[in-house]
């Protein structure tokens, strides 16, 4: 599965110009007019969204524009690649992990999250050895533990597990 | 030469051992916040700020100024090494900088970036102490229409100087803006943007789309690159360093202009970030090796280091003069100000002398103390260069994701970082510029709230942009860098369009 450049540029700006759409509806919830002291306060959201929306569709258009101009003269259209199936399983496999670290850590605290992140990710992306990457995430909850609680006193979300510890 | 004078004073007060320790103190945990993105310059100051109230004042600023010297140095250093800026105010450095190191030559960015920045720490604290009677006049004049002035010509400027599709830039830009507008206004007290949502009442912070857009986003590029992270090798040397420091005069023009620009922008609070994405603009334009920008040029280096530094110190000037923070950090500080007693404005420099040019004084000092202790922990860094990026990789994610913690102690935040992350990466490889991004998130609110004060003062006419010869000047100027790429292509008459071939340089890692 392929996805060209050509059809990314196409879809990333279709998604921007929702965003704008989106901009624009939740600033006509404050008012958008020039009032007789100035602006209101949706005035200047309001046309933020209009701008975004007609850059995106700048982006449409010059992309269309390229992509026929292409076809007529080399025969193929989308010669650049944006991402094939490999290089697509290589980012999930990377952000997934990322993403489960999250939801672990805003339902465990931070500390566990990062913990079993960092042996998951050495021990299974990088193979070390189970016993190496269980103390390298170990000592990474140790170190932060130590320059977030004690240095700079900024408590982490410590999650219920830590709490039974006692450990705020 | 009254200000000479008390200078001299001033470092009697500022020149004693117990001093000497405090600013290299101040600037090794400075070096230690700057480092790690998302525990910035005004995030470790307000940190430090409780264990000051019981020092004496002059010691207490000592410490906090120095710890910001030395995390707008730990900015660069990261940004340089890792692509993930410390500060939104290197955000510019990682344009060169990093493809410099990803050459091989880490060693000499890193000595690059900290001698331009000294040089232009050095040069804005000379400013501070030829002008700081003069400035609290001039700036006295400045109303909100002024102060829209000037950050209407940050944002021309990059939209006249900014290579790649104006589309796309435009199109990051607003989103910036968007972003930026989420949350409580400050003028009418209204909700914006929030759609109900109680997480977005407090706005999205700048910080959790710096952390995801150029931190998560520049991860996913590399793990996708097949870890080509692993061939930066900095062999740390001494005579790489001299040679490097000897190199730098070389660059006297591009360290004149940015450095005038830092200070400009640093006296008028258009502040750090702003000058250092300025200055590398400019440098892009008027440099003669300004097509060689965002492929690991030096120049690209030096300017926005300059510039920042220059402004970063510039900054307090506002401070001190007038009781105008020039920066957040700024900002925190005066409130240290106050707490400690002192009331910041033109009366400062009366009644306590000792304290003001005790302070300029010691800026003297701790830039020449961070630049001597930013160059001892190089190998420090280049060290963890060597690792594997299956190993550094993950341990950044962990840094990103603490670090879009810590900025509000919400995990909605670190979710917020991902989505960006996920931005970021698309952006990236789509050629989308992502600094403009960052400069309307940072001032975007401070640019609206200024353009509507000055509404609310003239009653809604917008002549009061030209009402005097100061802010007609500055709207000039930015109209005019607006026009650029427009009188540019009317000048370069029939040459054919380029067509995009003048890539942003963050289109490098595509």
């Amino acid at each position: 599965m392929d996805i060209s450049r050509s059809t990314m540029d196409i879809a990333a700006a279709c998604v921007t110009a929702a965003v704008g759409a989106v901009v624009c509806y939740g600033a006509t919830l404050n008012g958008f007019a020039w009032g007789p002291s100035g602006p209101e306060p949706g005035y200047f959201p309001f046309y933020v969204g209009c701008l975004i929306i007609l850059g995106s569709a700048g982006t449409i258009v010059q992309t269309l524009l390229r992509r026929n101009a292409a076809g007529h003269t080399a025969g193929h259209a989308d010669a650049d690649s944006f991402l094939d199936g490999e290089r697509l399983r290589t980012i999930v496999a990377f952000f997934l992990p990322i993403v489960a670290m999250v939801a672990v850590s805003a339902w465990l605290g931070l500390y566990i999250g990062m913990g079993l992140y960092i042996f998951y990710a050495l021990r299974v992306a990088a193979g070390f050895r189970t016993l190496s990457s269980l103390l390298a995430a170990l000592a990474v909850v140790a170190v932060n533990f130590v320059i977030f609680e004690k240095l700079f006193m900024v408590p982490l979300l410590k999650g219920p597990i830590l709490e039974a510890f006692g450990i705020y | 030469m009254g200000n000479f004078g008390q200078l001299m004073d001033g470092f009697a007060v500022a020149l004693t051992a117990h001093h000497l320790m405090i600013m290299v103190m101040g600037v090794l945990l400075g070096l230690v916040v700057g480092v790690l993105p998302g525990l910035g310059a005004p995030n470790g100051v307000s940190l430090l700020l409780p264990l000051t109230f019981t020092m004496d004042p002059i010691s207490a600023i000592i410490l906090l100024t120095s710890m910001y010297w030395g995390a707008l140095f730990g900015g660069s250093t990261t940004s340089i090494l890792f692509n993930i800026p410390g500060e939104p105010s290197s955000v510019a450095t990682t344009f060169d900088g990093y493809p410099l190191a990803k050459q091989g030559q880490a060693a000499r960015a890193l000595t690059l970036a900290f001698t331009s920045a000294g040089i232009g720490a050095l040069t804005g604290v000379l400013v501070i102490t030829l002008l700081s009677g003069w400035v609290a006049n001039f700036a006295l004049r400045f109303g909100a229409a002024e102060y829209f002035a000037v950050y209407f010509m940050a944002f021309a400027s990059f939209i006249g100087m900014s290579g790649g599709s104006p589309f796309k830039t435009l199109v990051s830009m607003m989103l910036g803006f968007a972003a930026a507008t989420v949350g409580i206004d400050t003028i009418s007290g209204e909700a914006r943007l929030t759609f109900e949502f109680d997480e977005l009442i407090g706005g999205i912070s700048f910080l959790i789309a710096v952390i995801g857009l150029f931190g998560l986003g520049e991860l996913l590029l590399t793990m996708e690159e097949g870890l080509k992270f692993e061939g930066v090798k900095a062999k740390l040397d001494i005579r790489v360093i001299a040679r490097t420091v000897a190199e730098v005069p070389r660059y006297w023009a591009t360290l004149i202009r940015s450095a005038l620009i830092g200070c400009w922008m640093g006296i008028t609070p258009g502040g750090p970030t702003a000058a250092s994405f300025m200055s590398y603009a400019l440098g892009r334009r008027f440099s003669r090796r300004g097509r060689f920008f965002g492929k690991g040029e030096p120049e690209g280096i030096v300017a926005p280091e300059t510039a920042d530094h220059s402004a970063g110190s510039c900054a307090l000037l506002p401070m001190l003069a007038l009781g105008i923070p020039g920066s957040a950090t700024a900002a925190v500080m005066m409130g240290g100000l106050m707490i400690w007693g002192l009331s910041p404005g033109p009366m400062l420099f009366t009644s306590q002398p000792d304290f003001v040019w005790g302070l300029i004084a010691s800026m003297y000092m701790g830039n020449i103390i961070a630049v001597v202790l930013v160059l001892a922990t190089v190998p420090l860094f280049a060290f963890i260069l060597r690792a594997p990026f299956t190993v550094v990789g993950p341990l950044i994610t962990v840094v990103c994701v603490i670090g879009a913690y810590t900025v509000a102690n919400h995990m909605f935040d670190v979710w917020l970082a991902l989505g960006f992350g996920i931005v970021g990466y698309v952006f990236k490889k789509l050629d989308y510029p992502l600094a403009p991004f960052v400069l309307a998130m940072v001032l975007g609110d401070k640019a609206e709230d200024s353009f509507r004060q000055a509404m609310l003062t003239s009653d809604g006419s917008p002549a009061i942009f030209f009402s005097n010869g100061l802010v007609a000047t500055m709207m000039g100027l930015g109209l005019l860098l607006l026009c650029l790429p427009v009188i540019s292509a009317l000048i370069k008459g029939g040459r054919g369009p380029k067509d995009g071939t003048a890539a942003a340089p963050e289109g490098r890692s595509a």
